[in-house]
């Protein structure tokens, strides 16, 4: 297969995959810039062993935060370092900025959406300071996790590894 | 309905770890069980309600449990807030 022909190919499953994006409103999509993972890689009980439900975790290049899917901000922590969202789907979700960041207390993080507001798929809604944070001694891998996870059938982790932001993330049926 | 008061003395207040673990524990009785903190209630089985309470450590939160068997599940539950909040 030539260079051309992989193009294509590649161009066709973009399309593709944009088709589904529109149709499939229950999926979620990369809000950060990184490395995809297992959340049993996260190496944090809490979210390692599925306790608030399933999901999939980024370790993070990037500290922009955009939104996975059109819905709505229904949580935004006063310690800034974790946002609630809830998709035109139904999907309950929980992007937690790093691990044990409750204690950095809104340090090193901006929020830029509110409690209530509206927000499209590839919004900006947060940016991190990574370094600051590994600076503080927390680990900056973010765990996205279907709070409503008992609602659905299947979760499944459609991506791995090295990813850019809006590439689809979990399924869920 | 049976209730009762709590002040959280776990640093974070009601976060991740034992939000997650309050939902574990209502999920696994028949009853009812909601927190009250601060003009705000939240179903203690949806976490993110939990966790949008934002309980923190000197809060006190009120505790409501109501069904068949809420005798039981509110010593229960009263014991789980003892032992991780």
């Amino acid at each position: 297969m030539g260079l051309f022909d992989r193009f294509k190919k590649s161009v066709s499953q973009n399309t593709q995959n944009e088709t589904q994006a529109v149709v499939d409103n229950k999926a979620v999509f990369l809000p950060m810039k990184g490395k995809v993972i297992d959340l049993k890689d996260v190496g944090d009980g809490v979210f390692s062993e599925g306790m608030l439900g399933r999901g999939a975790a980024v370790e993070p290049e990037d500290g922009k935060v955009y939104a996975p899917f059109d819905g709505e901000v229904t949580m935004v922590y006063d310690t800034k370092h974790a946002l609630g969202l809830m998709s035109k789907g139904g999907v309950e979700l929980l992007i937690h900025i790093g691990l044990d960041t409750v204690q950095l207390e809104g340090k090193c993080f901006s929020i830029k959406v509110k409690n209530g507001q509206k927000i499209k798929k590839g919004g900006l809604m947060a940016t991190a300071d990574l370094e600051g944070i590994k600076k503080a001694g927390c680990k900056t891998v973010t765990p996205v996790i279907v709070t409503n996870s008992d609602d659905f059938a299947e979760i499944e982790r459609v991506c791995e590894g090295e990813s850019e932001v809006g590439v689809k993330l979990l399924n869920v049926k | 309905m049976k209730s009762f008061n709590y002040v959280i003395t776990d640093e974070v207040g009601i976060h991740a770890r034992p939000a997650g673990l309050l939902v574990k524990a209502a999920k696994a009785l028949s009853s009812t069980v909601v927190i009250k903190s601060g003009g705000k209630s939240a179903d203690a089985t949806r976490l993110m309600a939990i966790m949008g309470l934002g309980v923190k450590k000197g809060t006190e939160v009120t505790v409501e449990v109501s069904g068949a068997n809420e005798a039981a599940d509110v010593v229960e539950i009263e014991n789980f807030f003892k032992n991780n909040l």
